[in-house]
C-alpha cells in the first residue's frame, strides 16, 4: 500500500557534534514589555532570576574552549542589561559570533555603535506584529510599535543586519498585506519571517483571544502564500501558517498520489535541535531548548557543558525522539497523513498535551481539516 | 619585512573537531567556515610559524599511512586556500 513506512526498523540516532555549535542564551529574565502571547513569562517551571555578569563571562570562557561558534542572545529583553557591552566583550574574546532576539525598544545609538564595532553580530531580530501602532500595540503595549521601529532604524543606520519576525495572531491576521508592505517597502528590509502565537507561557492565559481560529488560520495561509508570490524569496517561516500551508500542501499532494512515505515522515522527526544546539535559562539552568525549559540538564559553571552534551540521559532521550513512530499514538490512529507527518515541535506538544514525546496537536493536518479547514 | 615560507594559523580561527574525524575551521570575524579531514587538522595544528611548508608535509607523510603521491600538492593547495581566505598567513622574517 502506498504511503506506508517501508522500513519499520527505527533509524539510528543522528550523529552528534562533539560540542554544540550554537547556544540560545536567555541573558535576562527582565523585560520592559508584557506581550500577551509571550512564551517566556508565566512558565511555572522557570525561576525568573538574573545572573551577574561574572557568571556569564566564566561560562563564555567554557564555551570558547569547546569551540562554540555563535550565541543567540534573548530574554526577557536582552537590551535591558546595562552590562551588555561587558558581556559582548566576553563573547568576542572567546571567538564567538552573536545575534539577538529583541523587542527593539531599548536599542540606542550607543549600543548599536558598540555592536557594529564588534563586527561579530549576525543580526538583531526585532518583533514587529503589524503595519501600525494600532495593530502592533494590541498585544505588546502602548508605544511598543514606535519603539520597535525606532530600534530598527537605529540598527539600519549603523549597518547592522535586521531580521524582523512577525508573530501572527487574531489581532493582526487581517493586516498581513499592510505589514508586508510596511516592512519591505517602507522600512526597506530585504525580507522578514513569520510564525504564529503558540499555546505557551503567557499565551495560555490569553489563548481564546489570540490563537488563530481555523478560519483565521486558513486566511493567514492563503494571504501568506499570495504575499510570497508577490514578494518572491522575501517572506520565510520555520513554523506558523506559511509553513503549514507549504507542508500541508505537500502532504495532501503526496497522500492524493499515493506517494511513498517522506524520508522523515512517520516518526517524531521534526526537531533536530538537540544535535546541534542547547539553551541556557536566565538563572543559568541548562535546558535542551527555550521551548522545553522545564527539562533541567544542569547549571552553568557547576556542571560541565561538554559532559551534559555527551552524557545527559534527558538530552539523549530527546535525540532519540525521532525513532518514535506516529502509528503508536492513539492521536494518530487511522490517519492518512502519518507517513508524511513529522509530529512537529516537541515544545508545543508538551505545552498542549503535557508530554514531550507526542505529536503536536497544533500541527495536525487531519484535525485542521476536520475542523473545517482547507489547504489553499 | 619579507614573508617566510612558514605558514601560521590565524589565532582567531576556531578548530571544531566534529564526528567521524571531520572538522570545521571557523573564522568568527567573517563567519566563514572550511570543512576538513584528519590530514587537514594535522596540517592546521602544525601551522605555528616555526615549521616550513616542507617541514609540515614531511611530518604529515610520516604521521599518516598510505599518503598518496599527490599529498604534497594537496597540502600546499590546502594551505594556499586557507591563506587566501584569511584563515592563515605566512610568518614574517624576524631580524
Amino acid at each position: 500500500m502506498s504511503g506506508e513506512l517501508k522500513d519499520e526498523k527505527a533509524p539510528e540516532m543522528p550523529k552528534v557534534m562533539r560540542s554544540p555549535r550554537n547556544l540560545d542564551i536567555e541573558l535576562t529574565a527582565r523585560c520592559n514589555l508584557r506581550c500577551r502571547y509571550c512564551y517566556f513569562f508565566n512558565n511555572p517551571a522557570v525561576e525568573y532570576r538574573d545572573l551577574p555578569a561574572d557568571e556569564w563571562l566564566k561560562f563564555f570562557d567554557e564555551l570558547g574552549s569547546l569551540g562554540v561558534m555563535s550565541l543567540t542572545l534573548a530574554g526577557g529583553e536582552p537590551f535591558i542589561r546595562e552590562d551588555l557591552p561587558l558581556l559582548l566583550e566576553g563573547i568576542i574574546r572567546n571567538h564567538m559570533r552573536f545575534s539577538f532576539l529583541s523587542n527593539g525598544t531599548l536599542i540606542t545609538d550607543k549600543i548599536a555603535a558598540f555592536i557594529a564595532g564588534t563586527g561579530r553580530c549576525e543580526h538583531v531580530q526585532i518583533s514587529i506584529d503589524g503595519s501600525c501602532a494600532a495593530v502592533h500595540d494590541t498585544c505588546r503595549g502602548k508605544g511598543s510599535f514606535e519603539g520597535a521601529v525606532r530600534g530598527i532604524r537605529t540598527l539600519q543606520r549603523h549597518g547592522i543586519k535586521v531580521a524582523v519576525r512577525v508573530t501572527i495572531h487574531r489581532n493582526n491576521v487581517h493586516d498581513l498585506e499592510n505589514t508586508a508592505h510596511f516592512l519591505l517597502n517602507e522600512l526597506g528590509l530585504p525580507n522578514f519571517s513569520t510564525n504564529a502565537a503558540g499555546y505557551m507561557g503567557t499565551c495560555c492565559k490569553n489563548a481564546d483571544d489570540l490563537l488563530l481560529s481555523t478560519a483565521e488560520r486558513k486566511e493567514a495561509m492563503a494571504t501568506l502564500l499570495r504575499l510570497s508570490t508577490k514578494y518572491p524569496g522575501r517572506i520565510s517561516s520555520n513554523a506558523g501558517p506559511l509553513t503549514d500551508a507549504r507542508m500541508w500542501g505537500r502532504m495532501e499532494e503526496a497522500r492524493g498520489k499515493g506517494e511513498p512515505a517522506f524520508h522523515n515522515g512517520g516518526r517524531l522527526t521534526a526537531c533536530g535541535c538537540p544535535s546541534t544546539k542547547i539553551s541556557v535559562r536566565a538563572d543559568g539552568t541548562i535546558v535542551p531548548c527555550n521551548m522545553l525549559s522545564h527539562i533541567e540538564l544542569g547549571h552553568i559553571n557547576q556542571d560541565g557543558l561538554a559532559k551534559i552534551w555527551e552524557d545527559s540521559p534527558a538530552l539523549n532521550q530527546l535525540r532519540n525522539r525521532h525513532t518514535i513512530p506516529l502509528t503508536g499514538f492513539e492521536f494518530c490512529s487511522g490517519c492518512d497523513y502519518t507517513a508524511y507527518c513529522t509530529g512537529n515541535c516537541p515544545g508545543l506538544a508538551y505545552s498542549i498535551t503535557g508530554t514531550v514525546d507526542h505529536p503536536s496537536p497544533d500541527a495536525c493536518l487531519r484535525r485542521f481539516l476536520a475542523e473545517g479547514g482547507s489547504i489553499p | 619585512m619579507n614573508q617566510t615560507d612558514r605558514p601560521i594559523a590565524n589565532p582567531l580561527v576556531v578548530l571544531r573537531e566534529e564526528f567521524d574525524d571531520w572538522a570545521v575551521l571557523f573564522n568568527p570575524d567573517t563567519a566563514e567556515a572550511v570543512g576538513t579531514n584528519p590530514v587537514g587538522v594535522a596540517v592546521w595544528k602544525r601551522m605555528d610559524g616555526k615549521r616550513s611548508l616542507a617541514d609540515i608535509v614531511s611530518e604529515i607523510k610520516t604521521s599518516f599511512e598510505d599518503m598518496p603521491e599527490a599529498a604534497c600538492q594537496e597540502i600546499t593547495s590546502f594551505v594556499d586556500r586557507l591563506a587566501g581566505s584569511g584563515f592563515a598567513g605566512l610568518e614574517l622574517e624576524r631580524k
